[in-house]
């Protein structure tokens, strides 16, 4: 259990246009959806109307890519105070958002830019999550990115900047297990090293996808089914966390709403049985 | 610092070299992203990985930067993409998102200048076919996001006294936008749905069009031009007398007969055009 007694909410899976005639029509075994929390800002239409029925059956949780935590351009307080709405409007378990910075010069690229690992970067991040939760009033969960370059300055490794970060800021952590792949492939670390070295008591979600495999590099596209050594590191951290509410992602070429269900059961089997035969051998 | 940059340089040094519609040398030589850092420093800042060099790595950004643009606006666009065809209308989304880069934390409003960016465009076949186009799909996309607002019901209509009508007001939804269009993209807009495609003459036509939606989904009406000025007017705030007699007062095309009105007015309210009638 994390460290706030945040509730596992079992296995969830992206709430996705392509779903909703489905969703609410056939009401399918799904625990809980993440919401991206910008396709529901700023509209009135459609989208909203299906969410509210969602969120009426189905615990939800707000995921955002627009926080922009890392930046050195002022917080929007404008973008948070209808993040808060929304927030309240959905009855939303937590909010979260990715360690990184989307623009500059009041421009948003629209993409998850990396941060280097300094003490100047942490202090920065870390001051701006105190003012974020303090706005948001609700429990706030911070993503590990997929990274396509390092920074010569970094002076320590992401999972300790991750593990500093969380402590000093107090806020939860969501650990993607493919972006801890992706990026130990595109970075040459030890992904074992990284998940073992994350406080296993701020963790309060994670995150399974697919990714594409570009041979030189690989890209963090959502558009595939997990590969094994994914899930091999999702069981090697659930081991250390417990059961902790767990989200299958997929947003590129999205396949019908069965399979990422059976992606989603995937991975609910997965950690109950390795977490379950691990406290059996506890146990013992 | 990173490789003696603060912070706040790196991050204007990196969004200057990945927005760069050019190559990777030539974004890291621009002369917005070399007033942060020299490109010859930029092994300074970036380590190489075990297969890709500095300048490699940050094309990876690069390249998804164009990617994402076009995408976010072919969603909202989907017609002028058909039209222009898929390599016309990515030249045309990096050259757009050069001038008009998305400054919103969701990309919704990324195409809201697309159709007085296409006017001024050169060489573009049909360019002022393009920016009717774009400005029709626009406000599709903006009634599709308009908030909801309630309806005027017809026992709301009819507690309304007859002599109360000449100074009322009727109040439009929130979703509702009359549209003039000076080519026919509202038809080439119903081409594109079908499967033949069977497109209509890129040539001068006027077309007079009200976008609205209904319980969720989007409609267009196309209109008589006199229905449309009737319409606008009270769109505009005109009480329902003002803008009678207004129409009344045109010529030719754009004046109604009078036996249209209460069919009009009847049509629109059975549209749910409107969401209710203030009384002057």
């Amino acid at each position: 259990m994390n460290r706030w007694n945040l509730p596992d909410l079992g296995v969830g899976i992206g709430l996705r246009t392509t779903h909703f005639g489905e969703i609410l029509g056939q009401r399918p075994p799904v625990d809980w959806f993440e919401v991206l929390s910008e396709n529901f800002l700023r509209t009135g239409g459609r989208p909203l109307h299906v969410l509210d029925q969602v969120a009426e059956r189905y615990p939800v949780v707000l995921h955002g890519v627009s926080l922009s935590i890392g930046s050195t351009a002022p917080l929007d307080f404008a973008y948070l105070g209808e993040l808060k709405a929304l927030a309240a409007r959905t009855r939303a378990h937590w909010v979260s958002d990715h360690l990184c910075w989307t623009g500059v010069l009041g421009r948003n690229t629209h993409d998850l830019l990396p941060m280097p690992y300094t003490e100047d970067a942490l202090r920065h991040v870390v001051g701006r999550l105190r003012q974020v939760q303090d706005f948001l009033e609700r429990p706030f969960v911070l993503e590990n990115p997929s990274s396509y370059v390092e920074f010569a300055d970094s002076t320590m490794p992401e999972w300790e900047f991750l593990a500093r970060m969380s402590e000093e800021a107090d806020c939860g952590l969501l650990l993607d297990v493919n972006n801890v792949y992706v990026s130990s492939f595109n970075h040459g670390f030890d992904p074992h090293v990284y998940v073992d070295a994350i406080p296993a008591d701020r963790v309060v979600q994670y995150h399974l996808a697919g990714h594409t495999h570009k041979g030189t590099h690989i890209i963090d596209t959502h558009s595939d089914h997990a590969v094994p050594e994914v899930w091999e590191l999702y069981a090697r951290s659930c081991r250390r966390t417990g059961n902790v509410s767990t989200l299958y992602e997929w947003d590129d070429n999205i396949p019908a709403l069965a399979v990422v269900l059976a992606e989603a059961g995937k991975a609910r089997a997965f950690r109950d049985e390795r977490v379950g035969t691990e406290l059996t051998a506890s146990a013992r | 610092m990173t490789g003696a940059l603060p912070l706040d340089r790196l991050q204007r040094w990196m969004q200057a070299v990945i927005v760069h519609p050019g190559t990777i040398e030539e974004a890291a030589a621009g002369p917005a992203a070399a007033s942060e850092l020299p490109a010859e420093q930029v092994g300074q800042v970036i380590r190489p990985s075990a297969h890709l060099q500095p300048l490699e790595r940050l094309e990876i950004y690069q390249a998804m930067y164009p990617l994402r643009m076009e995408e976010a606006l072919a969603s909202d666009f989907p017609a002028l993409k058909h039209f222009l065809g898929d390599d016309a209308f990515f030249r045309l989304a990096l050259d757009y998102v050069q001038v008009h880069p998305s400054r919103s934390f969701t990309l919704s409003p990324l195409g809201q200048h697309l159709a007085d960016f296409l006017a001024g465009y050169r060489g573009l076949r049909q360019r002022a076919f393009c920016s009717d186009l774009a400005r029709l799909e626009r406000t599709v996309a903006e009634v599709f996001d308009a908030p909801e607002t309630d309806v005027l019901e017809e026992e709301a209509i009819a507690r309304v006294p007859a002599e109360a009508w000449e100074g009322a007001r009727l109040v439009p939804i929130a979703a509702l936008r009359p549209l003039r269009l000076r080519y026919p993209a509202s038809a080439y807009l119903d081409s594109t749905h079908d499967e033949a495609h069977r497109h209509p003459r890129i040539v001068r036509t006027d077309e007079w069009v009200v976008v609205y939606r209904r319980r969720f989904t989007v409609f267009r009406q196309d209109l008589a031009k006199a229905a449309f000025l009737l319409l606008e007017d009270l769109v505009a705030g005109r009480t329902v007398g003002q803008a009678v007699a207004a129409a009344l007062k045109r010529r030719g095309q754009s004046r109604p007969r009078a036996e249209d009105l209460f069919p009009w007015f009847r049509r629109w309210a059975a549209s749910g055009l409107f969401s209710s009638v203030q009384l002057g």
